[in-house]
C-alpha cells in the first residue's frame, strides 16, 4: 500500500469494473448540463450557466471553448480539469495544422481527446478525467455538421443530439422524443433552448447557446435573442396546455352530459 | 470504508468527489482572513496576520500579501509553507514571461499558471492538493485592474470583491453591502479595514495584526506599482478610518490635536 | 534578390515583399507571398534562405495562433516581435540556424499605434518608423529618410512606397516585379494593390 502512488490507481474490481472510472463520471452527473444538437446544415451547443454572483466577474466564466478555428467544446464536471483538457486539445490542433497544413477533422480532434482521456484510466499514479466532452465543429470544404461526446473512460462517439452532466438523462429523453432529422437553424437552436429548459428553471439568462453554421462560422447567441426563443416555447407551453384544459373540459362536460 | 477514498489524494469517492480537495479548503476556512477589493483606479488586499507569541519579529516579515512580478501582487491564506513555494513558482513564471515577451505577464495567465499547478496536484499519484488559496491583484493593458481568487483545486475566477480564509460568509455579505462600482482605492481600502474588524472580531485594529497592500498606476509613468505596506502606513490608514486602537489618553489628545499625517500611506490619494 | 518594405503612418503600418521565387539565376514563380498574417493586427515579412523562410514562418504563425486561442487575448506587436526575435537568437546558437530575414508591422490596439519592427537572422530587434530588408534597402532607406512623416496619411504613406519601388526600377540592375502590399490598421489586417 505505502507504494500505492507508482500503480494504477484505476484497477478491475473482482467483478470487472474500473471503480474509478465510474466514480468520475458522478462528478460528471454534478456538472452543469450541456446539450449539443444537430441540424441539417447548422450545430448548436447548449450550456446551463450558473447564476454569477453579484460580485464575480462573468468574463471569467467560460462553459464552452474554442478549440481551434472551427471546432467548439463544451463540458460538464470538474472545471480544472476541463481547462487542463481544453489546454492539450488545443496545442494538438496547431500541431497539426503545422505538420500536416490542414486544420484538424472534429473526429480526429474527438480520437485525440478520448485518447487522452483513455490514458489517464491506465497509466500509472493518475486519476480519470473528471469531466464529460461534447465537441460540435465542421470539417473543411464540407457542410455536414458534427457532434461527438467523451466520456471518462476514453470512449467517444458520434450523435445526433446528446446530453451531458446535471440530469442529462431527462434531457436525453427529451431529445429522442422530440429530434427530426434535417431540422432548420431555428428548429436546431429551439430544441436545444427547449430541452436545457426541461432542467433550468430560471430562463434565458442562465442558459448559453453557441451557433456554428459552418467551417469556422461560430457565434455565441445575444441573451436577447434566446430571450426571444424562450418566450416562443413558453407561449407554445401555454397554448398546449390551454388545448388540453379545454379538451379535458369537453369531455368532463360530455361525460356530464351523457350521465 | 470512507478511509479507502480519503486517504489518497487522487482518486474519486463514489459520489464523484475528491476528498482531499474538499479537506484543503476546509483548512483553509480556519485561516486567516484576506480580502481583496477591486476600485475603479486601484486594487487592494488586506489580511489578517496570526501572531503567535510577543516574541516574533514584527517588522519586515510579510507572510500572507507578496509581490509576484511589476504588475501583480498576491494575498493567500492557507498552510503557508505551500504559500510560500506557490509565492516563488508564480515568481518564476512572471519573469519566464517577462524574458520571453518582453512584457508585463497578463494577470489572469499568471492565475491561469498556478491553477494549473494546482491542478495537476489533484490528479497526480502521490501528491496532495496545495492548502492554499490565492488573491491575484494586479494591472494589464488588456482588462486594466483586475481581481482574481484561485482555490486548492485548481479553479479561479474574476470577482469585484471577495474574501477568502476564515469567517469568509460575514466578509462576504460585508462586501456586497457596501460594495460600489465606482468605488476608488481609498474607499476599497477603508471598506477592507472595516470587513476585516468584522471577521475578526475585533472592535479595534492595529499593525501587529494586519497586513495590507495596493496596486496602483503611478500617475506620472502611468506604469503599475505594488505596494506593500509598512506597520506605520497601516497604522495611519487605520486610524483615519477609526479603526485603530485607542492609544493611552495622553497620547490620544496629542493625536486629536495634530492634523491627521499625510504620510506615504495617503500617497496614492493624489 | 529579395526585398521587403515597412512604413508606419498615422493609424497604420504598410508592410510590402516582392513576389519573386528564385533559385540561383533562375525566376521559378512571380506571385510569391512571402508574408505571413500572424493575427488580426499583425503581418510579418519574410526573406533569406528559403526552406527556412517557410519553416520558421509556419512554426511562428502556429504559436501565435496557439497563443490567442488559449489566452482569449491576441499577443501585442512588441511581445510578439520579443518572442520571435528570441526564436531567432536560440536557432542561432545550434548548429543549423534559421537564416531569416523578417519584417513585423502590426497595430497595437491598447495603445492605438502602428507598430514596425526589423529582425535580421542574427538575433537583432529594432522598432523602426520604416524599414527595408535586401538590396533595396540601399536604394530605398535614403527616400525613406527624406520623406517620411509620421503623420502621413495611409495615401501618402502608399505614395512613399511607390517612389521607393520606383527608384528601384530606376536604379536597380534587376527588376523585381510586383510587390504584394498589406496594410494593418485599427480595422485589422487587408491587402491591397499598389
Amino acid at each position: 500500500m505505502s507504494r500505492s502512488y507508482d500503480r494504477a490507481l484505476t484497477v478491475f474490481s473482482p467483478d470487472g469494473h474500473l471503480f474509478q472510472v465510474d466514480y468520475a463520471l458522478e462528478a460528471v452527473r454534478k456538472g452543469t448540463c450541456a446539450v449539443g444538437v444537430r441540424g441539417k446544415d447548422v450545430v448548436v451547443l447548449g450550456v446551463e450557466k450558473k447564476s454569477v454572483l453579484q460580485l464575480q466577474d462573468p468574463r471569467t466564466i467560460r462553459k464552452t471553448a474554442m478549440i481551434d478555428d472551427h471546432v467548439c467544446l463544451a463540458f460538464a464536471g470538474l472545471t480544472a480539469d476541463a481547462r487542463i483538457l481544453i489546454d492539450k486539445a488545443r496545442i494538438e490542433c496547431q500541431s497539426h495544422r503545422l505538420t500536416v497544413e490542414d486544420p484538424v477533422t472534429v473526429d480526429y480532434i474527438t480520437r485525440h481527446i478520448a485518447g487522452i482521456q483513455q490514458r489517464y484510466t491506465q497509466s500509472g499514479g493518475v486519476r480519470p478525467f473528471g469531466i464529460s466532452t461534447l465537441i460540435i465543429g465542421f470539417d473543411a470544404n464540407e457542410t455536414r455538421p458534427r457532434l461527438y461526446q467523451t466520456e471518462p473512460s476514453g470512449m467517444y462517439s458520434a450523435w445526433k443530439a446528446n446530453a451531458i452532466g446535471r440530469s442529462s438523462k431527462t434531457v436525453r429523453e427529451f431529445l429522442e422524443k422530440n429530434h427530426k432529422d434535417d431540422m432548420t437553424k431555428d428548429e436546431t437552436i429551439k430544441l436545444a433552448i427547449k430541452s436545457l429548459l426541461e432542467v433550468v428553471q430560471t430562463g434565458a439568462k442562465n442558459i448559453e447557446i453557441a451557433l456554428m453554421e459552418g467551417h469556422g462560422q461560430v457565434r455565441n447567441l445575444e441573451l436577447a435573442e434566446i430571450e426571444k426563443f424562450v418566450e416562443e416555447i413558453t407561449k407554445e407551453k401555454e397554448a398546449e396546455a390551454e388545448r388540453r384544459r379545454n379538451r379535458l373540459a369537453a369531455t368532463a362536460g360530455a361525460q356530464a352530459s351523457m350521465s | 470504508m470512507s478511509r479507502r477514498y480519503d486517504s489518497r489524494t487522487t482518486t474519486f469517492s463514489p459520489e464523484g468527489r475528491l476528498f482531499q480537495v474538499e479537506y484543503a479548503m476546509e483548512a483553509i476556512s480556519h485561516a486567516g482572513t484576506t480580502v481583496g477589493i477591486l476600485a475603479k483606479d486601484g486594487v487592494v488586499l488586506a489580511a489578517e496576520k496570526k501572531v503567535t507569541s510577543k516574541l516574533l519579529e514584527q517588522d519586515q516579515s510579510s507572510e500572507k500579501i507578496f509581490n509576484l512580478s511589476d504588475n501583480i501582487i498576491a494575498g493567500v491564506a492557507g498552510i503557508t509553507a505551500d504559500a510560500n513555494s506557490l509565492v516563488n513558482y508564480a515568481r518564476n513564471q512572471a519573469q519566464k514571461y517577462l524574458l520571453a515577451y518582453d512584457d508585463d505577464m497578463p494577470v489572469e495567465q499568471l492565475a491561469q499558471r498556478l491553477c494549473d499547478l494546482k491542478q495537476g496536484y489533484t490528479q497526480y499519484g502521490g501528491l496532495r492538493p496545495f492548502g492554499v488559496s490565492i488573491l491575484y491583484a494586479g494591472f494589464d493593458d488588456h482588462h486594466h485592474f483586475q481581481l482574481y481568487h484561485s482555490d486548492p483545486s485548481g479553479n479561479y475566477s474574476g470577482w469585484k470583491a471577495t474574501c477568502i480564509g476564515n469567517n469568509n460568509g460575514t466578509a462576504t455579505s460585508l462586501l456586497k453591502q457596501d460594495y460600489k462600482d465606482d468605488i476608488g482605492i481609498q474607499e476599497a481600502m477603508g471598506l477592507a479595514a472595516k470587513v476585516l474588524s468584522k471577521t475578526m472580531d475585533a472592535t479595534s485594529l492595529d499593525s501587529e495584526k494586519l497586513e495590507f497592500a495596493t496596486i496602483t498606476l503611478d500617475p506620472r509613468t502611468k506604469k503599475p506599482v505594488g505596494r506593500v505596506f509598512k506597520p506605520n502606513d497601516i497604522d495611519r490608514l487605520l486610524e483615519k478610518h477609526g479603526l485603530a486602537k485607542p492609544k493611552d489618553p495622553e497620547a490620544a489628545a496629542a493625536a486629536a490635536t495634530s492634523a491627521p499625517a499625510q504620510g506615504e500611506a495617503m500617497a496614492v490619494d493624489s | 534578390m529579395e526585398c521587403s518594405f515597412g512604413i508606419t503612418g498615422k493609424g497604420y503600418t504598410i508592410i510590402a515583399s516582392d513576389s519573386n521565387a528564385a533559385r540561383s539565376i533562375v525566376k521559378m514563380k512571380t506571385d510569391e507571398d512571402k508574408q505571413k498574417v500572424l493575427s488580426d493586427h499583425l503581418v510579418m515579412t519574410y526573406s533569406g534562405e528559403s526552406g527556412d523562410t517557410l519553416q520558421f514562418s509556419e512554426y511562428i504563425e502556429r504559436n501565435l495562433r496557439l497563443y490567442g486561442i488559449r489566452n482569449h487575448v491576441e499577443l501585442r506587436p512588441r511581445a510578439a516581435a520579443s518572442w520571435i526575435r528570441a526564436q531567432i537568437a536560440d536557432s542561432l546558437r545550434t548548429r543549423n540556424a534559421y537564416q531569416v530575414n523578417l519584417l513585423l508591422g502590426g497595430f497595437d490596439l491598447p495603445t492605438s499605434e502602428p507598430a514596425l519592427y526589423w529582425v535580421d537572422y542574427l538575433g537583432t530587434l529594432a522598432t523602426v518608423p520604416f524599414a527595408a530588408h535586401g538590396y533595396g534597402a540601399f536604394f530605398a532607406l535614403s527616400t525613406l529618410d527624406r520623406y517620411h512623416r509620421p503623420d502621413m496619411s495611409l495615401e501618402e504613406g502608399l505614395d512613399l512606397l511607390r517612389r521607393c519601388i520606383n527608384e528601384l526600377k530606376t536604379r536597380f540592375i534587376v527588376d523585381l516585379g510586383t510587390f504584394k502590399v498589406r496594410v494593418v490598421d485599427r480595422e485589422g489586417v487587408r491587402e491591397v494593390k499598389l
